[in-house]
């Protein structure tokens, strides 16, 4: 399985995504989490106290004059693969993870990360690993190329205008996307039994998860503790654990 | 009086500007609430409605089309591209992301 989660800022990408990548885990597959967000969230959702696991300096290398490409790439011989194994961090139930690095003082060192964490996610193998992003509010990312990999977009939407209007400006980018993923809502911070079918309406796109509005999930990042760790039992993540049950019998997602 | 509203997603910055902009807007000031989002939702809170917000033509994709032959300036901009909201507040969308990358 291959899906990259979009949506509006603060939508539940994060909590949703980290939870949905420990529960795939749980299942016996081996999963990789990207976090491609400049304002890391997922790292928390995973379980991992740190927020800071992006690519090291000695890993990227300037691209030689005449060489064409973005200014830095991984250091030469060094695969996507090879490059997972030795950077990305052992989350729980043996979540692998990577994060593009996040905003600092210290902009080149940012964007070495950054362009090297690309390269990365387009020279993922094909079945090593379920691969499960995170991606930072909005249509751009998705838009300019950062979830190559994804056969699958799980946009999270809640029943509102803002937010579903969001949606509908990324279900319509995805469309012109050279990797043509799939696109799929999950509805999140249901409260009424109308608001799976609003967003229905709203985007025109198949729902295949709903996770209600859950207080136990605000609670978990109060305390700093992920969703599955803080509350297993609670109804948002027994609803995100559906949504992997559905997923998962899809192979082609 | 220039304020930017800044935060993290999800945090209510457009709701935050929409209101600002709004109050002051009934005290009189003009008011201009620019939209640097590139996904804009701020129409929305000002209270120009849905249809209207996303139909809203960016600044910049219409410089990008007219062949200026100077830099326009701030007020040239305004009042060209910027759309009357409730309580006087006119409202700009500096960008939007239309379409993916075409590599
Ligand atoms: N279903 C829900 N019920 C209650 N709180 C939620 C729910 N989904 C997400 N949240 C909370 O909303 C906040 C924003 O979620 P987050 O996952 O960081 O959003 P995003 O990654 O989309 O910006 C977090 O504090 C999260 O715990
Ligand atoms: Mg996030």
């Amino acid at each position: 399985m291959r899906v990259a989660f979009v949506g509006k800022g603060g939508a539940g990408k994060s909590a949703i995504a980290g939870t949905f990548a420990r529960l795939l885990a749980r299942s016996g597959r081996p999963v990789l989490a990207l976090d491609s967000d400049p304002m890391p969230g997922l790292a928390f959702s995973l379980g991992l106290r740190t927020s800071d696991a992006a690519i090291p300096e000695d890993a990227v290398e300037e691209r030689a004059q005449g060489e064409t490409g973005p200014r830095y790439r991984l250091r030469a011989g060094l695969s996507g693969a090879e490059a997972v194994d030795r950077y990305a961090r052992e989350a729980p139930d043996g979540v692998r993870f990577l994060q593009f690095g996040k905003l600092r003082g210290q902009e080149p060192a940012m964007m070495r990360s950054q362009m090297a964490f690309r390269q990365i996610v387009q020279d993922l193998p094909e079945d090593r690993w379920d691969v499960v992003g995170d991606l930072p509010g909005g249509p751009r990312q998705a838009a300019f190329g950062w979830a190559p990999y994804a056969r699958t977009l799980l946009l999270v939407v809640e029943p509102m205008t803002k937010s579903l209007l969001t949606g509908r400006r990324i279900a319509r980018l995805a469309a012109g996307m050279k990797s043509a993923p799939a696109v799929l809502a999950v509805v999140n911070r249901v409260r009424e039994p109308g608001d799976v079918e609003r967003v229905k309406q709203a985007t025109g796109l198949e729902v295949v998860g709903a996770v209600p509005w859950d207080e136990e999930l605000a609670e978990a990042e109060r305390r700093t503790l992920a969703p599955i760790d803080h509350a297993p039992a609670s109804p948002a993540v027994r609803a995100i654990e559906s949504l992997v049950h559905e997923l998962a019998g899809e192979s082609h997602r | 009086m220039k304020v930017a509203v800044v935060g993290k997603g999800g945090s209510g910055k457009t709701t935050t500007s929409a209101i600002v902009a709004r109050t002051l807007g009934r005290r009189g000031l003009g008011v201009v609430a620019l939209d640097c989002d590139t996904n804009p939702n701020l129409g929305i809170s000002l209270g120009i409605g849905e249809v209207e917000t996303d139909r809203l033509v960016s600044m910049r994709e219409n410089l990008d089309e007219g062949a200026e032959q100077h830099a326009p300036g701030w007020n040239d901009l305004i009042s060209r591209f910027g759309t009357d909201g409730p309580d006087g507040v006119r409202l700009a969308v500096v960008t939007r992301i239309e379409n993916p990358e075409p590599g």
